[in-house]
C-alpha cells in the first residue's frame, strides 16, 4: 500500500437489488477503510451474502454504486466483470477445484511466470508449506479452508471477501482457525469483509460490524458500540441476550420496578431499556417481601443464567456467578450494576 | 440457494436455436413434403396398403413390449435379489445382447434355430427332428425380445440394487410372505423403471428395420423401405403414419413419467436377499437359457459362418469375397463415422444442456424437448426424409452422398441420448467453482477449459459413448444415405446377409460385434448403476 489514501478502499453507496420482484438488498451503503476488517452480520436470508456477491461482481445490483480503491466498478451504467476487479473471495464451501492439486488451486489466479513462487509463499502464509501435491479431498476441513484462503490471497487482491468462512468447520476447530485467520489478515494488512450469521464471530473478527436485517444495514459500528449501544431493539436482541425491560425515563435515568438504570441518551416517559443479563445482580431476599421471583435457573459452568419475573409477568435475565445458586420460586432482589444502557421509547403503552 | 440471476448468454441461445431447428428438420420436412406434394396421406391411411403394415407394427411392438416387460424384470430380480450362483457373471453377461444390431441377431437366430441350422444339426446327431421355422411375426418377436430386453433389464436391475431394504424388512415384520412383499412393496417401487424401459422397447420395436427385414415381416418401416423407389407417395404416407405413432409414444411416455414420479430411491448398503430354495436349479437354467439364446447362440453362428467359408475356400470351393485388407476400410469408416457423430452430438447438445441446467431458460426447455423427442424418430424416417431432400431440392442436392449429411442424420437420430448425461455433467460443476474462478480473474474461455470441461468430461464421455455404440449398429440411415464410397460394417454385413454370402456376413458381423462389444462393456455394463 503505497500512499496514504484519502478515499475509502471499498465504498458501497445506496445499493439495491431484487430477485423476481422480491427486494433482497435495499439502499445499503458502507465504506471500508484501507486495512480494515468489517463483518456483515445478520440472520440467514437477510441479504448479506447477496451484498457480498454484488461487491465481487457475481451479481449485479439494480441501483447504487461501488468503488474499489477509488475506481468505480459498478453503478451509473458501468460494470466491471468480477474477473477484472481483483477481489479475492473465500466461499462458504470453499469451492476448491476438485480435479486440481493444492498447487493448481492456489496458483490458479497467479500469472504463470510467478505461479510456483507465489503459490509457495501463499501456502507458507496459511501455514501449509509443502502441501502443493495434495488433492483437496485428502485434506481435512481446516486445511481445505486454509487452501481456499491461500488461493484467494495468492493474486494479492485489493480486498478479500469471506462468505461464512468458518461455518463448515467443527465447532471445536472454529475458534482456533478464526483467531489464526484474524492474525494472518492483520499481519498482511489485508482489507476484508466477512459475512457471518454468528454474532460472536462477527464481534471477534470485525474492526467494525455492520448489522443487516431484511436487506437493510441497520447499524454500523465497532463491536463494543453495537453491543452496548444497539440502534434498535432488534439489534439489541440479535447481538446478544437481552431483556427489554419497561421503565419510566426521566432524563438520563430510567426508573424501573427494581431500581434506577442509567441511560445512554436522555428520554422522557415510558421506555424499554435494553438490559444485558451480565449487568444485573441478584441478591437472595431475606425479608420475604421482594416482588421478583426466580422462574428458571440454568447452570452453565463458569456462570449461570437466571430468569426472573416481576408480578406483571415481565421477564428479566440475569447472569450470575456459577457459585451462586437459586431455585425456581425463590424471591430475589435484582439490581442494575452495568454501564448506561440503551432505551427505546415505547410506542405501545402496555 | 438463490435462482441463477445472470441472464443466459446470447451465443448459447443462438446455438441452441440452430441445433433445435436441425433436430426438427427431418421430421418437419417429411410432414411438409407430404402435404405439399399431393401424396394424400389421409387417403392412403385408410387404404389396404397402409392398414396391414400399421397393424403388423402395432402387433409386433405390443408383443415385444409385453414379453420384455416380464423377461427383463425377471432376469433383474434373479441376478440382484436372489441367491443364484455366479451372480457377477450373469450381471456382466445379461446386458451384452445389446452388442448385436437386430439384423445380425435375426440372421444369427435364423442360422441357429431354423431347420438345417446349428440346433437341428446338433439334434440330428441325437436322432431328433427339429422343424420349427423362425420367421415372420414369431421370428421378429423372438429377435426383438432377445436383443432389446436389456433396455428393461438394466434400469430395473439398477433400481432393485438401490431400493432401501428397510421397506421390505418392515413388510416382513408386519407378516407379509416374500411373494406378497414383491407384489406390494417391490413392484410398486420398480414400476417406473419397468414402464420406462418397456416404452423404450416399444419405440425400438416400431422403428426397427433390421429384424423385420430379415424375418420378412412387413411392418411400417419395412414397407417404407420397399416402396421408397417405386411408390414414393405411399412410402411418404407410411412415414407420416410411423411419425405419428412415434410421437404418440413420446407423449404417452411424458404423461406416464409425470404421473409415476416419486422420490428417487437411495443407494442401500445391502438390499434384501431372497432365498430361492428348491427353485434354484430352475432359476439357473432360466438364466443359462437366456444367455445361450441371446448371446452364445448368435456368437456361435457368426463363428460357424466364418469358419465354414474359410474352410470352403481352403478346400478349393468358392473364393471368399473378402480379403483381409478389405476388412480395414469399412471398419475405419464405422469407427470414423461413429466417433465423429459422437463428438459433434456432445458439442451441439451441450449448449441446450447449459441453458436448461444453469440458466433455466425457456429456449433451453424447448430445445431439450425437441432434441430428446428426436430420439424417438425411427432411423428409416430420417434417412428417407434426407434422401428425398437431397433428391428433390437444389440446396439438398449439394449434400447428396456426403459424409456431412450422414453424420447429421446420425446426430438427429442419436444425439438426444447425450442430453441426460450432459445435463448431469453440467449440474456436476457447481456454480461456486466458476464463481471462485471468476474472482481469481479467469476469463470464460479459461474457466471452460480449466474447470468445466475437465469436470464434465466423464459425463460427456458417457453420452458420447452411447452415441458411438448406437451409430456403429445403425442400419437404415446408413443404407439410405451413406456415400457410395463409404461402406461401413453394417452395410457390408447387411448386404452379405441379404445376398447369402454367409462367410462374409460372419466376418463383417464378427468385427462389428467385437467393436460394439468393447464399447458396450465400457459405456453400458460398467455404468449399469447409472441407468436408473
Amino acid at each position: 500500500m503505497a500512499l496514504v489514501p484519502l478515499v475509502p478502499l471499498l465504498s458501497v453507496q445506496s445499493l439495491s437489488k431484487s430477485f423476481d420482484g422480491v427486494t433482497v438488498i435495499e439502499d445499503c451503503s458502507i465504506d471500508v477503510g484501507w486495512g480494515e476488517m468489517v463483518s456483515l452480520l445478520g440472520p440467514s436470508g437477510c441479504g448479506k451474502t447477496t451484498l457480498l456477491r454484488i461487491i465481487a461482481g457475481l451479481e449485479q445490483a439494480d441501483q447504487g454504486t461501488i468503488h474499489i480503491a477509488g475506481d468505480q466498478v459498478a453503478g451509473n451504467g458501468s460494470w466491471v466483470r468480477p474477473e477484472d476487479r481483483n477481489v479475492g473471495m473465500v466461499f462458504q464451501d470453499w469451492a476448491l477445484f476438485p480435479h486440481m492439486d493444492v498447487a493448481g488451486n492456489v496458483g490458479y489466479g497467479v500469472p504463470r511466470r510467478k505461479r510456483a513462487e507465489d503459490t509457495a509463499r501463499s501456502l507458507e502464509l496459511v501455514n501449509l508449506p509443502g502441501m502443493q501435491d495434495r488433492m483437496p479431498e485428502t485434506l481435512s476441513g481446516g486445511q481445505q479452508q486454509r487452501v481456499a484462503l491461500a488461493r484467494a490471497l495468492a493474486p494479492q487482491p485489493t480486498v478479500l471477501l469471506l462468505d461464512e468462512p468458518f461455518s463448515n468447520l467443527d465447532t471445536a476447530l472454529r475458534r482456533g482457525v478464526r483467531t489464526e485467520v484474524r492474525q494472518l489478515l492483520r499481519d498482511t494488512g489485508m482489507t476484508a469483509v466477512f459475512v457471518t450469521h454468528d454474532r460472536e464471530e462477527a464481534l471477534v473478527l470485525g474492526d467494525r460490524v455492520a448489522v443487516m436485517d431484511q436487506g437493510r444495514i441497520v447499524q454500523i459500528g465497532s463491536p463494543a458500540e453495537i453491543y452496548q449501544k444497539p440502534a434498535t431493539p432488534w439489534v439489541a436482541a440479535f447481538i446478544g441476550a437481552v431483556s427489554m425491560y419497561p421503565a419510566d425515563a426521566d432524563g438520563s435515568v430510567a426508573h424501573s420496578d427494581f431500581g434506577s438504570i442509567p441511560l445512554l441518551d436522555a428520554h422522557q416517559g415510558p421506555v424499554d431499556v435494553a438490559v444485558r443479563p451480565e449487568d444485573v445482580d441478584l441478591r437472595a431476599d431475606d425479608s420475604g417481601t421482594a416482588t421478583h421471583i426466580v422462574e428458571d435457573f440454568e447452570f452453565q459452568g463458569p456462570d449461570a443464567m437466571v430468569t426472573v419475573v416481576n408480578p406483571a409477568g415481565i421477564r428479566l435475565l440475569a447472569r450470575v456467578s456459577g457459585t451462586q445458586s437459586f431455585a425456581p420460586g425463590d424471591r430475589v432482589c435484582p439490581a442494575y450494576t452495568g454501564p448506561p444502557a440503551a432505551a427505546f421509547a415505547r410506542s405501545d403503552p402496555d | 440457494m438463490q435462482a441463477p440471476s445472470i441472464r443466459s448468454p446470447a451465443l448459447l441461445k443462438v446455438v441452441a436455436v440452430v441445433v433445435t431447428v436441425g433436430f426438427a428438420f427431418p421430421a418437419g420436412y417429411l410432414v411438409w413434403r407430404n402435404f405439399t406434394f399431393h401424396s394424400d396421406p389421409l387417403g392412403v391411411l385408410f387404404s389396404q396398403r397402409t392398414q396391414g403394415p400399421l397393424l403388423r407394427t402395432l402387433r409386433l411392438a405390443v408383443l415385444v413390449s409385453a414379453s420384455t416387460a416380464v423377461f427383463g424384470p425377471a432376469l433383474a430380480w434373479l441376478t440382484t435379489r436372489c441367491d443364484v450362483p455366479l451372480k457377477r457373471m450373469w450381471q456382466a453377461l445379461l446386458p451384452l445382447p445389446l452388442v448385436f444390431p437386430t439384423f445380425i441377431g435375426a440372421a444369427a437366430l435364423i442360422r441357429t434355430l431354423n431347420p438345417g441350422g446349428l440346433l437341428s444339426d446338433w439334434l440330428d446327431n441325437l436322432g431328433l427332428v427339429w422343424d420349427v421355422e423362425v420367421r415372420g411375426l414369431f421370428g421378429a418377436w423372438l429377435a426383438l425380445t432377445l436383443f432389446t430386453y436389456p433396455y428393461v433389464y438394466l434400469p430395473v436391475a439398477a433400481r432393485l440394487r438401490r431400493l432401501p431394504g428397510s421397506a421390505e424388512e418392515t413388510a416382513r415384520l408386519l407378516g407379509d410372505s416374500p411373494l406378497t412383499i414383491i407384489r406390494r412393496v417391490v413392484l410398486p417401487q420398480t414400476a417406473t423403471a419397468i414402464s420406462a424401459g418397456t416404452l423404450l422397447v416399444f419405440l425400438y420395436a416400431i422403428s426397427d428395420f433390421g429384424a423385420v427385414q430379415l424375418m420378412r415381416y412387413d411392418t411400417l418401416s419395412r414397407a417404407i423401405y420397399t416402396t421408397r423407389l417405386n411408390n414414393q407417395p405411399v412410402s411418404m404416407a407410411l412415414s407420416v403414419i410411423l411419425l405419428v405413432l412415434a410421437a404418440a409414444v413420446v407423449l404417452v411416455e411424458r404423461g406416464a413419467t409425470r404421473r409415476f414420479e416419486h422420490a428417487a430411491p437411495v443407494r442401500s448398503r445391502s438390499p434384501v436377499m431372497y432365498r430361492l430354495g428348491r427353485a434354484k436349479p430352475i432359476a439357473v437354467a432360466f438364466l443359462a437359457g437366456s444367455v445361450a439364446l441371446a448371446l452364445l447362440g448368435p456368437l456361435a453362428s457368426l463363428g460357424d459362418w466364418t469358419i465354414d467359408g474359410i474352410r470352403l475356400e481352403a478346400s478349393g470351393g468358392r473364393d471368399l469375397l473378402v480379403g483381409w485388407d478389405d476388412v480395414w476400410s469399412p471398419t475405419w469408416h464405422t469407427a470414423y463415422g461413429s466417433i465423429l457423430a459422437a463428438v459433434v452430438s456432445v458439442a451441439v447438445v451441450l449448449p441446450a444442456a447449459y441453458l436448461v441446467v444453469r440458466y433455466r431458460s425457456r429456449i433451453g426447455t424447448v430445445a431439450n424437448a425437441v432434441i430428446v423427442s428426436a430420439f424417438a424418430l425411427p432411423g428409416i424416417l430420417i434417412g428417407l426424409a434426407l434422401l428425398f431432400w437431397t433428391l428433390k431440392t437444389d440446396v439438398g442436392s449439394h449434400l447428396r452422398n456426403t459424409l456431412v449429411l450422414l453424420v447429421f442424420a446420425y446426430i438427429v437420430r442419436f444425439g438426444g441420448q447425450t442430453m441426460r448425461t450432459s445435463q448431469v455433467a453440467v449440474a456436476a460443476v457447481s456454480s461456486r467453482l466458476t464463481d471462485a474462478a471468476r474472482t481469481l480473474g479467469a476469463s470464460w474461455v479459461r474457466r471452460f477449459r480449466s474447470l468445466e470441461l475437465p469436470l464434465m468430461a466423464p459425463g460427456l464421455l458417457a453420452g458420447g459413448g452411447l452415441v458411438m455404440l448406437s451409430v456403429m449398429k445403425e442400419l437404415p440411415i446408413t443404407l439410405l444415405i451413406a456415400p457410395f464410397d463409404f461402406p461401413t460394417l453394417t452395410t457390408k454385413a447387411f448386404n452379405s446377409i441379404e445376398e447369402a454370402f454367409v462367410a462374409e456376413a460372419g466376418i463383417w458381423s464378427g468385427v462389428l460385434v467385437v467393436l460394439s462389444g468393447v464399447l458396450t462393456w465400457f459405456f453400458v455394463v460398467r455404468r449399469a448403476d447409472h441407468f436408473d
